[in-house]
C-alpha cells in the first residue's frame, strides 16, 4: 500500500469529524482525498491541485464506511485530468447510492446482526467476552469495507459504478438482512428475560403491559412520529415516580 | 467513588462520545460496550452489562441514517452505570440518569453541527481557494469541538449521577426505584421491538425474525 493511500484511509476514519448541515461530510471527504492529490502538486500543477482540493470539500454525503469509494474515484479522476464538471457530477451521482447501500449493508445489516448476537450472548451469561468478541468481529468487517471502498474507487475512477454492481455487495446486503432478522429474533426474548430477571413477579406483569402498549404506540408511530422510544421511556419514568410517591 | 475512577469514567465517556460520529466509529459508543467497560472500571461488570443492555435496546428505536436526529446513549450509559453500581435499587436510578443524559447528548449534537457549519463558513474563502492547510484546520477543529462536547456531556451525566446517588437515592423507596426500573425496561423493550420490526419490514426477513423469536423463546424456556 502506498503511504499516501494509507494516509487517506486513516483520514477516512474521521470523515465525519466536521459534519454539518451545509456540506455534510464534504469537508471530511476533502481532507481524506487531499493526500491522493499531492501528485498534482508534484507535477508542478499547483492550480490543478488547489482546484481539486476545493472541489473535494464541496457538499457530499454518504455512509461513512463507503465514503472512500467516492474519495478514491474523484482523486483518480482529478489525477487523470477529467473535466471539473464531470467530477462534480460524479460526486453528486454517488451521494444517493452510497448512502442507501451503506445504510442497508451496515446500519440495517451488519451492525444489528452482530449486536443481536452479542445481546443474546450477554443475556445467556457470556459477559464481557461477548462484548470483546463483538468489537473484534464487527470491526473486522468495518475496516475491510473501508479499505475495499477506497481501493475500488481508486481502481475504477470515473467508472466507479462498476464497483457498486459488485455481486459481493448485493449478496452482502441479502445475507446480512436475513442474518440480522434471525439474530434480533433470538436476542429479543433472551434480552427481555435478562432485563426482567431482576424484578419481582408483580413488576414483571407491569413490565409486560407497559412494554406491549409502548410497542403498539411506537410501531404505529402514534403522535405523527413525535413519540420516540426515549420520550416514551421518560414518560413512563415520570409516571412511575408519581405512582411510587402515592403508593406508600 | 474516588477521583481516579471519576477521571477514568470521564475519559471513557469522552471516547464514547467521539466515537459516535467523529472518529473512529468502531462502535465503542454502543451502550452495551460503553456500559460493560464502565462497569469494569468500577469493578461491577454485571451492573455495567445490565444497564448497557437496557440502553442498547433503546438505541434500536432510530437508525443513525443521513441527518437523522437521535439521542446519544454512549456517555449516557457511562453516567447511568456510575449512578447504578453498588446501590440498592440502583438500576432505577441508572434509568433516570441515563435517559436525561441521552436527551442532553442528542441536543448537543445538533448544536455541534450548527457550530461546525459556522466555522466552515468563516474559512470559506480559503477552502474555496484550495488551501489544504485551512481545510485540515477546520476539520480538526470540528473533531476538537466534538471532543469538548463529549467531555461536557459526560461530565454533566456524571455530575447528575453523583447528585442522584446523594439526594435522590435516600428520598426514594425501593418500591419506587423498582417501578422506575420497570418503566425503563418497558420503554427499552418497546423501542427495540418496534425498531426491529420496522427494520425487518414485511418481506422475506420477517420469516427469519419469527424463526429467531421462536429460537430465542426456546432458549429462555430451556434455561
Amino acid at each position: 500500500m502506498k503511504p499516501r493511500f494509507g494516509l487517506a484511509l486513516l483520514r477516512l476514519f474521521a470523515v465525519q469529524g466536521s459534519w454539518n448541515y451545509e456540506r455534510m461530510i464534504g469537508l471530511g471527504a476533502g481532507v481524506a482525498e487531499e493526500p491522493l492529490l499531492r501528485d498534482l502538486q508534484r507535477e508542478g500543477n499547483g492550480a490543478a491541485y488547489r482546484g481539486a482540493v476545493a472541489r473535494g470539500a464541496h457538499f457530499f454525503n454518504s455512509h461513512p464506511y463507503l465514503a472512500g469509494l467516492a474519495v478514491g474515484a474523484t482523486a483518480r479522476a482529478e489525477l487523470e485530468h477529467a473535466p471539473p464538471e464531470q467530477i462534480e457530477r460524479l460526486r453528486a451521482a454517488l451521494t444517493g447510492p452510497l448512502g442507501s447501500l451503506g445504510d442497508r449493508l451496515v446500519w440495517a445489516g451488519w451492525l444489528p446482526l452482530t449486536i443481536g448476537l452479542t445481546l443474546a450472548a450477554v443475556g445467556l451469561g457470556a459477559g464481557l467476552w461477548a462484548v470483546g468478541a463483538f468489537l473484534v468481529v464487527y470491526n473486522a468487517g468495518h475496516v475491510a469495507l473501508r479499505w475495499w471502498a477506497l481501493r475500488a474507487g481508486w481502481t475504477h475512477g470515473v467508472q466507479v459504478v462498476t464497483a457498486l454492481r459488485s455481486p459481493f455487495l448485493q449478496r452482502g446486503v441479502a445475507v446480512t438482512s436475513v442474518g440480522m432478522a434471525l439474530a434480533m429474533g433470538v436476542a429479543l426474548p433472551v434480552a427481555a428475560e435478562y432485563v426482567a430477571g431482576a424484578f419481582p413477579g408483580w413488576a414483571r406483569i407491569v413490565l409486560g403491559a407497559a412494554g406491549a402498549s409502548g410497542f403498539a404506540l411506537l410501531y404505529w408511530r402514534v403522535g405523527r412520529g413525535t413519540l420516540t422510544g426515549l420520550r416514551y421511556g421518560l414518560a413512563l419514568v415520570v409516571l412511575a415516580l408519581i405512582v411510587g410517591t402515592v403508593w406508600r | 467513588m474516588n477521583a481516579f475512577l471519576q477521571v477514568a469514567l470521564l475519559g471513557w465517556g469522552t471516547l464514547c462520545g467521539l466515537d459516535l460520529v467523529s472518529v473512529p466509529q468502531m462502535m465503542i459508543a454502543r451502550p452495551l460496550v460503553a456500559g460493560a467497560f464502565a462497569g469494569a472500571i468500577l469493578g461491577d461488570v454485571e451492573t455495567g452489562l445490565r444497564v448497557g443492555l437496557l440502553f442498547e435496546l433503546f438505541q434500536f428505536d432510530i437508525l443513525p441514517v443521513g441527518a437523522a436526529r437521535y439521542p446519544e446513549y454512549g456517555p449516557a450509559t457511562v453516567a447511568a452505570v456510575a449512578a447504578a453500581y453498588g446501590a440498592r435499587g440502583g438500576f432505577g436510578l441508572g434509568v433516570i440518569v441515563g435517559l436525561v443524559t441521552a436527551l442532553l447528548g442528542g441536543s448537543s449534537l445538533q448544536l455541534l453541527r450548527r457550530l461546525n457549519a459556522r466555522a466552515a463558513n468563516r474559512s470559506l474563502a480559503a477552502i474555496e481557494a484550495g488551501d489544504a492547510a485551512a481545510l485540515v484546520r477546520v476539520h480538526v477543529a470540528g473533531i476538537g469541538r466534538d471532543g469538548v462536547r463529549a467531555v461536557l456531556v459526560t461530565a454533566a451525566g456524571l455530575g447528575f449521577a453523583m447528585l442522584a446517588r446523594t439526594m435522590l437515592l435516600p428520598a426514594l423507596s425501593v418500591r419506587t426505584l423498582t417501578l422506575v426500573g420497570v418503566a425503563g425496561a418497558a420503554g427499552a423493550l418497546a423501542a427495540a421491538t418496534a425498531g426491529t420490526l420496522r427494520l425487518v419490514g414485511w418481506g422475506r426477513p420477517l420469516t427469519w425474525l419469527a424463526l429467531g423469536l421462536g429460537g430465542g423463546a426456546a432458549l429462555v424456556w430451556l434455561r
